[in-house]
C-alpha cells in the first residue's frame, strides 16, 4: 500500500476495519523518513520508542473493539517550537540545541487524549522567524516538489513532511504567514486559526499577539478535524476563548449563497503573472459554479507589512529576552575560558553566540522601535495602523462571507535566492500578514500549478467564522480538483 | 542610515555581543528594514485608538493563589538551569 496521499479519514478508516495497525502504518512512515528525509531535512529529532507505544495502545484497544477516536493511532509530526514533554525542543536555535520540554503544549496534551502518534519534531526558520527554513540552525528543509527550491517557512519542515509523506498530518505555526505559505509553496493545506480559538500555552512565542497553532494536511476535512481536535479555552492561556462551535461534518455550503471578495489591493505589483493566472482561473470556476464574486477594497493593505514589521520584532524583542543563559538554553556561564566575572558579560555572550543572525536582527530592530524616543512614532503609529486593517476587513465581511487571495506573489523560489537582503524576504508574507494584524481565520489550498510549481490560493473568513471559511474552502477544493 | 555607533548601542540594549563585521552588515539590513517601515508615516491615523492584542477580549484574570506545579515537572525546570545552587539559579556576583 502506498501511504504518501494517507488522510485522516483514510487512516481512520483503515483501522477500524482492521486492514491495518496503528504500529504497522507507524513504522511505515518511519521507513519513510529513514529513506527519504536525508535529502530532505523535514525532522530535526523522531521519538520512534514513544510514537511505537502509543501506537500499540491504540491497537489494544482496536483489538479490544473499541471505538476509537478520529486521530487515535494516526502518525503526525509537531514543529519544533511546540513543546512534547520530555522531547527536545529547539525551535531550530542553537540557543535550545539542547532544550528539554519540562511539560506538554496543551494542543498536544489534547492530541494525546486523541491517543494520536506523535511521530517527531519538524525543522523551521530559527524561533518561526522567516519565510523558507533557510534561517534553521540545523540545514534548511528542502521542497519535496522541487529539492533546488525552498518550502517556504516558517512552518517549512512541517509542510515538507506532510507533502513528502512521511506522516499523514502536522501542526505548524503561523505568525505572518507561516503556516499558509509553506504549505502554498508545497502543494497541500495550511489553516490559520482565529486568533484565541487555539491555546498557545507551550508554543516557543515569537509575537505573542500574532502567533497561532494550526493544522497542515492532505485536504481540508483533515484540517477541520485536527482543529476540532485541538481547539479549545485554556487556563494557560487567558487570550484563547470558550466557544459553541458549530458542526463541520454536518450538511456542505450552498456555493449559490455565498459571496467572495476580491481584494483589488492584492492582484497589483508585484504578483507573478502565472500565480495571478492561476488564482484567477479558480476565481472563475467558482463564479461558474454559482458563487457571487464582487471586488472589494481592502484600502489599508499598503501599510500592512510595514505594520507588521514593526509590532511583530518589537514583540520578539521582549520574548526572546527570556533566553539570558540563566535559567534555560545555551550559556556561556560556565565558560572559564572567559572567565565570566559580570552578569552583563554573560547576557552578551550567551545571547550573541546561542541566537542565529535573523533572530539577532529581529531583537534589534524591536529594541530600536521600542527605545525612548521612537516608541510613539513606530509602535504606537503600527498599532493605530492595526486598529485600520482590522476595521478594513470588518468593513468587508458586512458584504461578503470569505475573501479570496495568492498565498504568495511567487511560486516556491530557490535557495539564496532572497537570503542576501531581509526586505526582500519579508516581501514574500505580502498577502498573509494582515491576517494575522487583525487576528482572522485563513486557510492555503492548492491551485493549479504555475511553471510546475505548487501554488496557493488564500481563503479569508471573519473572525470566528472559522466553520464556515473551512466548509467554503472544501467546497472551493472540490471545485478546483474536479476541473483541473 | 544607521551608524555603527547607533547599532552598537542597540546590541547593547538587546544584550547581543556582535563581531566587527556583523555591526557594518546589522547597520546596512536594519536600516534597509527601518527605511521600508518607514512608510508608516505617511498613513493617516488621526484619531485612531491603538489596537494592542489580537482579539479585542476583556481582560481575562484568575484568583492570586499559588498553585504548585508537579514535583517532576519542577525538577525538570531546574534541571535545565546551567548554573544552579540547590533550587536556585546561580549567576556571578553582581555587587562590587
Amino acid at each position: 500500500m502506498n501511504f504518501k496521499n494517507l488522510t485522516i479519514k483514510e487512516a481512520h478508516k483503515l483501522l477500524e476495519n482492521r486492514e491495518i495497525t496503528s504500529a504497522e502504518l507507524t513504522e511505515e512512515f518511519f521507513g519513510e523518513i529513514k529513506k527519504r528525509d536525508k535529502e530532505i531535512n523535514a525532522f530535526l529529532s523522531l521519538a520512534e520508542n514513544e510514537a511505537m507505544a502509543a501506537a500499540k495502545k491504540v491497537d489494544a484497544r482496536i483489538a479490544k473493539g473499541e471505538p476509537i477516536e478520529l486521530l487515535a493511532g494516526i502518525p503526525s509530526a509537531i514543529k519544533d517550537n511546540i513543546l512534547i514533554r520530555g522531547a527536545k525542543a529547539t525551535a531550530a536555535s542553537k540557543m535550545l540545541e539542547n532544550y528539554i520540554a519540562p511539560y506538554d503544549a496543551t494542543v498536544i496534551e489534547k492530541l494525546r487524549e486523541e491517543e494520536a502518534v506523535l511521530l517527531g519534531k519538524t525543522n523551521m526558520d530559527e524561533f518561526a522567524m522567516g519565510s523558507s527554513t533557510e534561517n534553521s540552525a540545523f540545514g534548511p528543509t528542502k521542497n519535496p516538489v522541487d529539492l533546488q527550491r525552498v518550502p517556504g517557512g516558517s512552518s517549512g519542515g512541517s509542510a515538507a513532511a506532510v507533502k513528502a509523506g512521511f506522516c499523514v498530518y502536522a501542526l505548524g505555526s503561523d505568525t505572518g504567514g507561516s503556516i499558509r505559505q509553506p504549505a502554498g509553496f508545497c502543494g497541500v493545506v495550511g489553516f490559520k486559526p482565529t486568533y484565541g480559538a487555539i491555546s498557545r500555552h507551550g508554543l516557543i512565542a515569537m509575537a505573542a499577539s500574532l502567533d497561532q497553532i494550526g493544522p497542515i494536511t492532505k485536504n481540508v476535512d483533515d484540517a477541520a478535524a485536527v482543529f476540532e481536535a485541538i481547539r479549545g479555552n485554556d487556563k494557560f492561556d487567558s487570550t484563547s476563548v470558550k466557544k459553541d462551535w458549530p458542526d463541520y461534518w454536518n450538511e456542505p455550503i450552498d456555493i449559490e449563497e455565498i459571496k467572495i471578495g476580491v481584494p483589488r489591493e492584492y492582484f497589483t505589483h508585484g504578483l507573478d503573472s502565472e500565480v495571478e493566472k492561476s488564482v484567477r482561473e479558480a476565481i472563475l470556476k467558482l463564479e461558474k459554479e454559482g458563487a457571487k464574486i464582487v471586488d472589494i477594497d481592502l484600502p489599508y493593505s499598503e501599510w500592512a507589512l510595514a505594520a507588521y514589521y514593526i509590532i511583530m520584532p518589537a514583540e520578539v524583542s521582549a520574548n526572546l529576552a527570556r533566553l539570558d543563559g540563566i535559567r534555560y538554553g545555551y550559556s556561556k556561564i560556565k565558560n572559564s575560558e572567559f572567565g565570566l566575572q559580570n552578569l552583563f558579560d554573560v547576557y552578551l555572550k550567551s545571547r550573541g553566540e546561542g541566537f542565529g543572525a535573523e533572530a539577532r536582527r529581529r531583537i534589534m530592530l524591536g529594541t530600536y522601535i521600542l527605545s525612548a524616543g521612537y516608541y510613539d512614532a513606530y509602535y504606537t503609529r503600527a498599532q493605530k495602523v492595526r486598529r485600520l486593517i482590522k476595521q478594513d476587513f470588518d468593513r468587508a465581511f458586512r458584504e461578503v462571507d470569505a475573501i479570496i487571495s495568492p498565498v504568495s506573489p511567487t511560486v516556491a523560489f530557490k535557495f539564496g535566492e532572497k537570503t542576501h537582503d531581509p526586505l526582500s524576504m519579508y516581501l514574500s508574507d505580502i498577502y498573509t500578514v494582515s491576517v494575522n494584524m487583525a487576528g482572522l481565520p485563513a486557510i492555503s489550498i492548492p491551485a493549479k500549478e504555475a511553471y510546475n510549481l505548487p501554488v496557493g490560493l488564500q481563503l479569508i473568513g471573519d473572525s470566528f467564522e472559522d466553520i464556515k471559511l473551512l466548509k467554503i474552502a472544501k467546497m472551493a477544493e472540490t471545485i478546483i480538483k474536479e476541473k483541473i | 542610515m544607521l551608524t555603527g555607533k547607533e547599532v552598537e548601542k542597540i546590541a547593547e540594549l538587546a544584550r547581543l555581543e556582535l563581531g566587527e563585521k556583523e555591526k557594518e552588515k546589522f547597520a546596512e539590513d536594519l536600516s534597509s528594514v527601518i527605511g521600508y517601515v518607514q512608510k508608516l508615516s505617511e498613513a493617516n491615523v488621526e484619531k485612531v485608538e491603538p489596537m494592542a492584542g489580537g482579539t479585542d477580549l476583556e481582560n481575562i484574570v484568575r484568583k492570586d493563589d499559588v498553585e504548585n506545579c508537579d514535583p517532576e515537572t519542577r525538577k525538570k525546570i531546574l534541571a535545565a538551569a546551567p548554573s544552579r545552587e540547590g533550587d536556585y539559579f546561580k549567576v556571578p556576583s553582581i555587587l562590587e
